[in-house]
């Protein structure tokens, strides 16, 4: 749907990000200021099937250490349209899937990404299992909502995913946009299954 | 069914009174004083003395209006909204809470044929409208399911037993091409009573979107046939049958990508209904009610080779044999009545025919203990066989306070059972592959899938116990004053509905998409004031207004930012930031302040009278647009908005009268947001009596 009154809200909104941004800046003087939040754009995950036949392909994996996409088993994490898995646990038993080696986990948090400063008790962490998911998919249940009406996937905002990484160390990351280039209002025809998120890598600490 | 609305149209009358607007007025000055209403008890009560928030449409008021279709009459009142939704139609949203709350009945019978949810209000024609009663809150009590937020009774003209052919014909033309035309016929003997009343109606319907293709509301035409018959076998024993017929034909077209495709949409409805009264004695008198409809819809769409491409029907049948008894106690009156209703609907997306059954009977007692107090209690209980049964009780409680001043009280149960849909659906989304199941087949349904290995893993839902109808509890508070040229009357109301129907997975299929089905899952509540006031200048110029304050939320998302669970994404620095409780605005598509002026003016000299309304809607959202599913003071908003409909009526000597008028007279429109705003439109009417 396009918004008649787009620009005005994009004027208020602005005025209000610049307000946010302010009191970011202040919460981040709070001694963890070296940590770094970095944006990795376009993450492109493409699955094939769909439409109702059997969903399949390559996961596009992903490593928080060494900020990119990795082939090889140093993965955090990976996605498959909008199928978000762990590097630790079992498998689940979906088509194409990735052989896990490390011990990674995901704990689920509702806040801002900035207001998570420490990690979560370690019960609340999840790995894959055999038919769960460490991260719940389905529209509402994990990271997006989905309009049967616009066909648009909404990445829920205030969803942090607190990650343990393969091999143990931590990161905070929030889902910002399902298409390419994150637009800031995207239609059913912008192109989908291009993850934007932001994250912050702990790589000796368990303090964000 | 597609959308489609607001064409202007014509309006008509088969009302004497019509003629000479010097009449009119003083009719309708008078008509005030007794104003009666049967749809808060099913007997005849005074407005005044009625402990429920009511509301009255006159004839008189439908006609200077100039409108035609139920949808434009219905917008035009205080705290009534319009909703477009999805299926194409247009619901009614009474006191905060979703049209498809809302019960529709013509001649006190229940309309059917909800594609999606609610009730298309413009397939009723306005033309031959006696008045339209509207009983806000609760009704459950008489009316049992669905009458929850309200009930909506369009009273069509009585049948006169007079032995003089009446009749009138007129003809409207309005912008888009509009054409309609009614005419009806009035005949009758000593103990008989016949009337035809027929309408056709057509229009090119109109274009808000950029698409050359496929139009907002696409060309449809229409007519509606109502034959009745009143027989007199003897002062103590009459007999009414009612028929309605309802045949429309709407252009269906859809463009996916660069393919085009076109087709055709058709309802076809039927409404009957046979009443036999019988006054036994002067205290006791015996109601024989035998109703039943149907309603069917079909639509189709071929390719650019004519091959077809998607078709989707839905016939449904409703029978209801009741019995009412009315017995007079002194001044005091019990009302009892029992019935069943059969129901059964085939469509698309169902696997087999599926039947609704339920018995029912209800009591009511009004009592009027003194001077001043009147009170009303009723209940109804409906014994389903589908879902749960249901006990819903209510009471009233009017005070006069003086001879014009009265309060009213009422507290009530209202409930709305699971549509079939809910019960029943089958449905793939052939683009997506998704699922979505009705409560009472998805059982069976899951263990069919897992048993073809569809099933990746279930989510462990257990269907043993009937899903539960969606039920609220209201309370309203008002009062009705009334003394020579002024009357006023305010309403505080509260509403709250729990195991409000929603979807949840309860599974994952092996090709990653969920299968959905239905649960009581949410709880929502409504609370505002309406007022109302009009006043009579002089026996020429007369001014009434109207405001609604309304506060609609959903207590699961009250709570969730209580507990600081909700976020939401600032769309250009996509930075997520914590809501605060103060910064929910509520349900979508509800306005918090909703306003009305109307005036009426006649120039006796030249028999012409101008009628002028302004309507006004404050802000309200219709979708989310900061990423938490919710609509807070961050959203996108509609825009208030201001609407001005005029209309200016005209005499003329050998029984002709014209009209002549505009509505939205200042073409406001917001392409994207409000589909069912057309923009200006011009219309003029013609018509003579005989």
């Amino acid at each position: 749907m396009i918004k008649s009154n787009f620009f005005k809200s994009v004027l208020i909104l602005s005025v209000f990000s610049f307000f946010t941004s302010c009191s970011n800046d202040d919460d981040n003087a709070s001694g963890t200021a070296n940590l770094e939040t970095k944006t990795f754009s376009n993450l492109y995950a493409p699955q094939t099937g769909g439409m109702g036949a059997p969903v399949g392909g390559e996961f596009t994996k992903f490593s928080f250490s060494q900020n990119a996409i990795v082939t090889n088993d140093s993965w955090d994490i990976a996605f498959r349209g909008t199928t978000i898995i762990v590097n630790g646990g079992t498998a689940i038993g979906i088509t194409d899937e990735p052989t896990r080696t490390g011990n990674g986990a995901v704990s689920i948090v509702s806040n801002t990404l900035d207001a998570v400063t420490t990690i979560p008790n370690a019960s609340t962490f999840n790995q894959d299992g055999a038919s769960t998911y460490a991260i719940p998919t389905g529209s509402g249940n994990g990271w997006y909502n989905y309009d049967g009406a616009t066909n648009i996937v909404t990445p829920i905002a205030g969803k942090v995913f607190v990650v343990k990484t393969h091999d143990g160390k931590y990161a905070k990351m929030e889902i910002i946009s399902y298409y390419k280039d994150a637009p800031a209002n995207p239609e059913a025809t912008s192109l989908t299954r291009y993850f934007t998120f932001k994250y912050v890598y702990q790589p000796n600490g368990t303090n964000f | 069914m597609q959308f489609k609305k607001y064409i202007g149209i014509l309006f008509f009358s088969s009302c004497s009174q019509y003629l000479v607007a010097q009449v009119e007025s003083d009719t309708l000055k008078t008509s005030h004083l007794k104003e009666v209403i049967v749809t808060g008890t099913r007997t005849e009560r005074s407005v005044a003395t009625l402990p429920l928030p009511t509301q009255i449409i006159t004839g008189e008021s439908i006609r200077k209006s100039g409108l035609s279709r139920l949808n434009e009459i219905i917008q035009e009142q205080t705290g009534l909204i319009t909703v477009p939704d999805f299926g194409g139609g247009e619901g009614i949203q009474i006191q905060g809470l979703d049209a498809a709350y809302v019960m529709v009945l013509i001649d006190g019978q229940p309309l059917f044929g909800k594609s999606a949810g609610t009730l298309d209000l413009s397939r009723i024609s306005v033309n031959n409208i006696e008045k339209i009663e509207i009983v806000k809150g609760a009704s459950s009590s008489l009316y049992g399911s669905e009458a929850l937020a309200g009930v909506v009774n369009i009273i069509t003209k009585k049948t006169t037993t007079t032995e003089q052919l009446k009749g009138n014909i007129n003809y409207k033309l309005a912008t888009f091409n509009t054409h309609d035309i009614s005419t009806s016929f009035e005949y009758g003997k000593k103990k008989i009573g016949f009337e035809l009343f027929g309408n056709y109606f057509k229009t090119d319907g109109y274009n808000l979107s950029e698409s050359n293709f496929v139009q907002t509301v696409e060309p449809y035409s229409n007519f509606t046939i109502q034959p009745k018959v009143k027989v007199n076998f003897s002062d103590k024993v009459n007999l009414l049958l009612n028929s309605r017929i309802y045949n429309q034909n709407q252009d269906y077209k859809s463009e996916v990508g660069t393919d085009k495709f076109r087709g055709k949409s058709k309802i076809n409805e039927w409404n009957n209904s046979i009443l036999l009264n019988h006054a036994v004695s002067d205290n006791f008198k015996l109601v024989y009610d035998l109703y039943a409809t149907n309603y069917k819809a079909d639509e189709y769409l071929n390719d650019e080779n004519n091959q077809l491409f998607d078709e989707s029907n839905l016939n449904q049948w409703f029978y209801r044999p009741e019995i009412r008894s009315h017995y007079k106690i002194g001044k005091n009156k019990l009302t009892t009545g029992i019935g069943v209703n059969h129901e059964t609907l085939e469509r698309t997306y169902f696997e087999e025919k599926v039947n609704l059954n339920s018995e029912y009977l209800f009591g009511q007692f009004e009592w009027f203990l003194k001077e001043k107090w009147n009170v009303l209690v009723g209940f109804r209980y409906d014994n389903h066989h589908q879902y749960q049964s249901q006990f819903s009780p209510k009471i009233g409680l009017n005070y006069k306070w003086n001879d014009h001043f009265s309060l009213k009280t009422s507290l009530g149960y209202g409930y709305k059972a699971p549509d079939l849909r809910q019960l029943y659906f089958d449905f793939t989304n052939s683009s997506v592959g998704y699922i979505v199941l009705g409560y009472n087949v998805a059982a069976e349904k899951l263990a069919e899938l897992q048993s073809q290995g569809q099933i990746l893993f279930t989510n462990g839902y257990d269907f043993s116990n009937s899903l539960k109808p969606e039920s609220s509890i209201n309370i309203n508070f008002g009062g009705y004053y009334k003394k020579n040229k002024l009357s006023f009357d305010y309403n505080l109301f509260y509403n709250t509905i729990e195991n409000l129907i929603d979807t949840r997975a309860i599974a994952q299929r092996t090709n990653g998409q969920n299968v959905f089905s239905y649960f009581n899952i949410d709880k929502i509540f409504t609370y505002g004031l309406e007022l109302n006031g009009s006043y009579k200048l002089n026996s020429n110029f007369s001014i009434s207004s109207g405001y609604q304050y309304l506060i609609a939320k959903d207590q699961t998302i009250v709570d969730k930012i209580e507990r600081g669970e909700i976020f939401a994404r600032d769309p250009i620095t996509l930075t997520s930031f914590r809501l605060k409780p103060s910064d929910y605005f509520g349900l979508y598509n509800r306005s918090k302040h909703i306003a009305n002026i109307k005036l009426n003016y006649l120039i006796p000299s030249i028999e012409t009278s101008i009628n002028a309304r302004v309507f006004y809607r404050s802000k309200y959202g219709i979708f989310d647009s900061n990423n938490n599913a919710i609509l807070d003071k961050y959203d996108e908003f509609v825009k208030g908005y201001f609407l001005t409909n005029l209309t200016i009526n005209k005499d003329f000597k050998y029984r002709f009268s014209a009209q002549l008028g505009v509505n939205n007279l200042f073409d406001y429109k917001d392409e994207n947001n409000i589909p069912n705003l057309s923009g200006r439109q011009l219309f003029t009417r013609i018509q003579y009596q005989f």
